[in-house]
């Protein structure tokens, strides 16, 4: 990681053009990483003699970064679609966030640091997902920078909203892990005074305030950053997670049973936070409305495929067949996509849902109908429509010369095969 | 309340709203002394209750505006939640607008204290409504009258806007509080944590902080967002600082004042400047809006902590004995630790067993401490009384009556028996 902030930092100071530059360093790593990929990954128009000389470029390329540690000049292989990683391309700037985060926390309530285990939860692949997103959205809604300004002031600029930009993905991550404590860790059940043991109880209330805690800084981030429609979009996403969650909470048979309801419940609670956070980095960089949307429609897309794979990796785990995932939605009695699909080939398995898995037998009979059933199929297939749909709205995106911005529109675009791809 | 709204809508047409304590006058002629203006001798004050009552009675009758000036050498008395009562109704109706959500749990869960008759005093958007007259700066004369009611009308729904989030912003911590509390009331009915369960009482407490949000970016004011996004955050420090005291700060009066704020004061001072700002007032004027409500904020909270201990009674042991009971050590027993160090000592202990309880209250019996506690309220309170009195002369009688009730409200804080 030293190097990768040695060349940050090169780069900060040489960029006079105010850019930030990413480069996947520790690529030592990441080169046999990307060697290892699946086909999915290939731009299907390679041919397989340009897709090998690729992948020689590029770890040719890394080499001399890591060695050189000058600005890359990637123009050179700009004919091949280079595969990015996209996790890689903001790590650097992630664990900056990401310390700056818990430090906060730690230092001004160490009470609350042992709520903090939340904190350190990692998403997709180990990776801190979110925030992944919108660090590489900001830089893919990179507007040309005008050249009749200054190099001072445009450097001044930009790195003024770049931290603007930052403070949204940390925003979101406060809220997020606000929305866990709150979620996860309070039990449904009516909890009158007596019951329960000192533990759990002192678990519940330090679960409370460390996620008051957390929704207190994101409101006065938020309002620091001077921008009321931002607001809006963030306070909105809030509501919808506590939406989702009592929709969640308060379900009855019938909206059980519906692809419907579901859908809804899996935008508000999943998809809202990433698609709103998106909106509001490309209102803050100052786009148009047509291209917030765009950032909106990316994330949208792309949570909703995130979730649907999610509730497919509950039955499979990192295999191919059913039942070696944990089951533990199916087991809270959570329906999902997989369940919701079979239900319309086997309108019996409506039945024991409405009976409730309580009873591992009927856990049993779920998956039974479940492999006999195209449910995993269908719902692979719709998460893979979203996340096409998210590509689509990335290929929409105005023209943009850049290869920094170009590079980052490759990033999102291949974060949407990962999500669809991925085995845990 | 018929004549009131019907005098409001007749008053409107010059662009004021113009408010009148119809059914007050009796209520006034009960006061104790406490609410006349000291200064004022006993035939004037006999005077000016007759001349008021008169006035009340000629309010309806005649459902005229009233020409006030020829009272105005005596200090009229005014019941400072009369002169708000039709605005909070309005209010009311359009917070539970607010609040409502799709989920029918989370619409129950959100409405809770919203409904008709659990709103609590509403004491805080009283104060605030109050401070929006009371800030409502000289109309120009050029401008055309149509214009002048867009403009007042368009302001005092911004205005009523900042009391409506606030309120959202109080049961929100509400909500919270009682979670972290175990509590089972609250405003005379179970507490949505008792009723519900305590996640949905945690949700229901973060979608109306949504929904505070949703309205004050609607405001599309920054310097306003920043105040109230500010109040949400000594609101939880509050109550981290309360949740976790080492026992040093638990016997440290300057925690005790510091924690006091965040909990308290800090959302009716911040809000009262959002008012000022909002109507365009200078940084002083608005300084002097928040010093108003923190010092307002902070007396009434210290003679909360007398009632604990006191009830309606003046002698102690007759109060609720809530705080003490919850081990949270309040501003008389901080004071009494000063005069009985051995206080501290059982303090420290803490108050489950019923007997340190006993012990405690006999070293407060012993002390000052109810006594320190008061005049150090009756301080704020006077010092809240100044900041009125400090505001720009504003000669128009509708103003002078908010501020005057602004007033009367730091009197009601000190000698309320509840």
């Amino acid at each position: 990681m030293m190097r990768v902030r040695g060349l940050a930092r090169l780069a900060r100071s040489g960029y006079a053009r105010g850019q930030w530059v990413y480069s996947s360093l520790g690529s030592g790593e990441s080169a046999p990483l990307l060697l290892e990929h699946s086909s999915h990954f290939r731009n299907p128009l390679q041919s397989s003699r340009e897709v090998l000389s690729c992948r020689v470029i590029y770890s040719w390329v890394s080499y001399a970064i890591s060695t050189v540690g000058e600005q890359v000049q990637l123009q050179s292989s700009s004919a091949i679609e280079e595969q990015v990683d996209p996790f890689s391309l903001v790590a650097d700037e992630l664990s900056i966030l990401a310390d700056r985060l818990r430090s906060m926390v730690v230092a001004e309530v160490p009470k609350l640091a042992s709520a903090a285990e939340y904190f350190f939860k990692l998403g997709v692949e180990g990776k801190r997902f979110r925030p992944t997103v919108l660090l590489l959205m900001a830089t893919a809604l990179d507007l040309p920078i005008q050249r009749q300004t200054t190099e001072a002031a445009v450097n001044a600029l930009s790195s003024e909203l770049r931290t603007r930009q930052q403070c949204i993905a940390e925003i979101t991550e406060m809220i997020h892990v606000a929305s866990l404590l709150h979620d996860d860790v309070l039990d449904d059940a009516d909890t009158r005074r007596g019951i329960g043991s000192l533990n759990f109880v002192m678990g519940n209330k330090l679960a409370v305030l460390a996620g008051d805690f957390l929704l207190s800084r994101a409101c006065v981030a938020l309002a620091s950053l001077k921008n009321t429609e931002v607001v809006s979009l963030l306070a909105k996403v809030v509501e919808h997670l506590v939406t989702g969650e009592t929709m969640q909470m308060t379900i009855t048979s019938d909206q059980r049973c519906s692809m419907e309801y579901y859908m809804e419940k899996t935008y508000y609670k999943t998809a809202s936070l990433i698609s709103n956070s998106c909106k509001a980095i490309a209102l803050l960089a100052g786009q148009t409305s047509d291209v917030s949307n765009l950032a909106f429609e990316y994330g949208k897309n792309l949570g909703l495929a995130f979730q649907l794979i999610d509730d497919v990796l509950d039955f499979t785990g990192t295999s191919t067949s059913l039942g070696k995932g944990s089951l533990s939605d199916i087991r809270h009695g959570i329906v999902t996509a997989p369940i919701l699909f079979a239900i319309e080939e086997f309108p019996e398995l409506r039945v024991i849902v409405n009976q409730g898995f309580e009873k591992s037998s009927n856990v049993d009979r779920a998956l039974e109908y479940l492999s006999m059933s195209s449910g995993i199929q269908r719902t692979r297939e719709l998460a893979a429509k979203h996340a096409s749909l998210a590509s689509a709205a990335i290929d929409a995106l105005p023209e943009n010369g850049d290869e920094v911005v170009q590079r980052s529109r490759r990033a999102l675009v291949e974060l949407t095969h990962i999500v669809i791809t991925r085995t845990k």
